[in-house]
């Protein structure tokens, strides 16, 4: 359990529902067993798009800050908001340059263009190979548990109140059967003219 | 004696002694899973045997019919998993023979199969076992192990490459955990899941299952024990 | 008849050409001179009583024990060389003790009682030069009394590694006239209460000495306690009753 990706724990997911997308994380950050924080987001937004980045919790601070300087520098040369599908190769292309010295992260965009209103989602691995889903992506040391309950809960076409119960049910049922994600959790649904944050009661073991 | 020879051409040739280790084990893949009802319990599993990348067989049933109502399923490596079945059978029968045919429990078939793994607590069977069966007062009843004998009767658990998979879905769908009553905030009163409502559940975790793990799919088999005996199905799950 | 019976009955495992094993028929013999032991089974549970031979008033009756717990839910009564039962119950122990470790439930009676009869037949072991196990076959019978989910049950062993289940069973130097009258006694619908009068009445007719708490001895078997081993002031009380309900007979067959 020396790998960098696990030390910290922590886990996110995020999914496509009709004219809305959903985001979610927890809030544990952990020294292997030991939990050390229950106030650790995980989602990071750069006006309306998300990201949500697990992984070594250095490297989430980090990238975090390296996208709002990018996402900042993108807005003054565009004069425009990053939408998510360009936020989504920046991503990319940054992680690729760090290809032989990684970020032990797991990176999750989530966003609806304010062009088109279409939603979108997708996921990368640490170097940067994007994961164009239509449904959900998964992301952290929970993702086997999500992978199962997201691909058992989830339906296409869901409305933002669905949508939001879906999410839930699946992120919560996954971090509680993963000892290093849990102690908290944060969810995201966002539609084209409204972001509504949820803070959900979790168990705190 | 010396592992160098000084050759004629003044080069020296080193022989580096190398070490072959024999393991013992593998993995065969596939996921088992069993859950039990108020009069009934059920133990699934798919049918597909594997090694590495390889698909060795797309119909290899491993839920086997012990008789005395109980089925029972020990998935990981699968020549263990036979060989620990094959054995408990044995002792079955010298059961029947010692006790007056009495038919074994549920409960003493768990602590036979506690001792038949424990007592190879030091070269373990590679397996993940479940057995189910109905109790003394007719209730569902499934006990599930780990590889050296550790054991607890349970609502339902999943077992083998897919668990971590499953279990979650197990724990939200079958306990209703995380589940609350909108109206009084209260979490949702645990209630027996009808057959037909575990049946499938019991589907939607496999194809769930086989979507995303490679060593889950080809075919599911359930076996179904009630007050009549024990029944078997089997439905098509992806073979890609 | 004594001189064949002098060259065949020195061998525990040699046939007499008539076929008979000399020493296991003597070991039944001695059984005929313990102590009576008695066993009754109801459906309400299984009764045992002994009959304690207090040689000298200097003797403590508490030592002499000859009802003993093998389980929570069986136990057995004894007679005959009482010193040879120790091996067995030690065996008949560890038995129900392993059935409980390796199946988490109470061993059957009959199970239970085949285990001991197994230890019985192996006076005959280690002809072959192997180490020997034991010089002769046992001198002591066993009444054993257990419940189950066959409900109560009263098992009878011998030395000759036979067992016989019973309703009702007496073994010892009083047997023959205990078992005529459980034969008369006995019936299906008989009480737990009515047991322990029957036995101690029967006690009482085969011996000796006068029956008291001191030079008898009973207990039961039941779903609800399992085995008890009734204290001196039970079984006192029990005798007090039979005192008086003979005392009534009598009286009736005097007015009669």
């Amino acid at each position: 359990m020396s790998d960098p990706s696990s030390i910290n724990g922590g886990a996110a997911v995020a999914m496509v529902g009709k004219d809305c997308v959903a985001i979610a994380c927890d809030l544990r950050l952990g020294n292997q067993s030991l939990g050390v924080a229950n106030n650790f987001e995980k989602i990071f937004n750069y006006d309306h798009t998300f990201l949500a980045l697990t992984g070594l919790a250095s490297d989430v601070t980090t990238l975090s800050e390296v996208f709002r300087l990018k996402t900042n520098l993108y807005k003054m040369r565009e004069e425009r908001s990053i939408e998510p599908e360009t936020f989504a190769n920046l991503v990319s292309s940054t992680l690729y340059q760090k290809r032989f010295g990684p970020y032990f992260i797991g990176p999750l965009v989530a966003g609806i263009n304010s062009l088109t209103g279409k939603p979108f989602v997708c996921g990368f691995d640490l170097i940067g190979c994007i994961d164009y889903a239509k449904d959900f992506v998964v992301s952290g040391t929970a993702t086997d548990q999500l992978y199962g309950m997201c691909e058992s809960l989830y339906e296409p076409g869901l409305g933002p109140d669905d949508l939001f119960e879906t999410i839930s049910q699946a992120f919560l049922s996954a971090v509680d059967r993963d000892a290093l994600s849990g102690w908290g959790a944060v969810v995201y649904v966002i539609t084209k003219d409204k972001v509504t944050k949820r803070l959900l009661k979790t168990r705190q073991d | 004696m010396s592992n160098t020879i000084a050759s004629e051409y003044g080069h020296t040739d080193t022989s580096v002694p190398i070490e072959h280790r024999f393991n013992p084990y593998s993995d065969n893949g596939g996921t088992i899973l069993g859950i039990a009802g108020e009069d009934f319990a059920v133990l699934a599993g798919d049918t597909r045997h594997t090694s590495g990348y390889s698909i060795n067989s797309r119909f290899q049933p491993k839920i086997m019919d012990l008789g005395d109502d109980l089925v029972m399923s020990a998935n990981g490596f699968s020549a263990d998993g036979d060989a620990l079945i094959r054995s408990f059978q044995q002792q079955l029968t010298w059961y029947h023979f010692n006790n007056q045919n009495k038919k074994l429990r549920p409960s003493s078939a768990a602590r036979l199969i506690q001792h038949l793994l424990y007592g190879h607590r030091f070269f373990p069977y590679y397996v993940h076992t479940i057995i189910a069966g109905l109790d003394e007062e007719g209730k569902g009843a499934i006990y599930s192990f780990d590889p050296v004998g550790s054991y607890e009767r349970e609502q339902c658990r999943a077992g083998g490459a897919a668990a971590s998979l499953i279990m979650p879905f197990l724990d939200n769908q079958v306990n209703f955990k995380n589940q609350y009553d909108p109206a009084t905030g209260q979490a949702r009163l645990k209630t027996y899941l009808k057959l037909d409502e575990v049946l499938n559940l019991v589907r939607d975790a496999f194809t769930s299952a086989t979507e995303r793990h490679i060593e889950v799919g080809d075919c599911l088999q359930i076996k179904i024990i009630t007050k009549e005996g024990v029944r078997e199905e089997f439905y098509p799950l992806k073979r890609d | 008849m004594f001189l064949t019976r002098s060259e065949y009955d020195r061998g525990v495992s040699t046939f007499s050409p008539e076929g008979r094993l000399f020493q296991v028929e003597y070991s039944l013999e001695a059984i005929k001179l313990g102590s009576t032991a008695i066993g009754i089974c109801t459906s309400e549970g299984v009764i045992l009583a002994v009959e304690k031979r207090v040689n000298s008033s200097l003797l403590e009756s508490s030592s002499i024990e000859k009802i003993v717990e093998i389980d929570s839910h069986i136990g057995c009564a004894m007679s005959g060389l009482t010193a040879d039962a120790r091996s067995m119950i030690d065996h008949a122990r560890v038995a129900s003790l392993n059935h409980d470790l390796y199946y988490d439930e109470n061993i059957s009676v009959e199970t239970l009682t085949q285990s001991v009869c197994d230890l019985a037949l192996r006076f005959g072991e280690g002809v072959d030069g192997e180490e020997r196990l034991m010089s002769r076959p046992f001198g002591v019978a066993l009444l054993i009394a257990g419940i189950d989910e066959n409900g109560p049950q009263l098992y009878h062993a011998e030395p000759s590694g036979t067992f016989y289940k019973y309703d009702a069973k007496a073994i010892g130097s009083g047997s023959e006239g205990a078992q005529a009258e459980l034969n008369n006694e006995y019936h299906k619908s008989l009480t737990l209460k009515d047991a322990e009068l029957l036995v101690l009445k029967i006690l009482k007719q085969v011996m000796e000495e006068k029956l008291d708490s001191n030079n008898a001895q009973l207990a039961s078997v039941t779903k609800e306690h399992g085995f008890q081993i009734y204290d001196d002031k039970k079984t006192t009380e029990i005798v007090e009753v039979l005192k008086a309900q003979e005392a009534e007979q009598e009286d009736e067959e005097i007015t009669a």
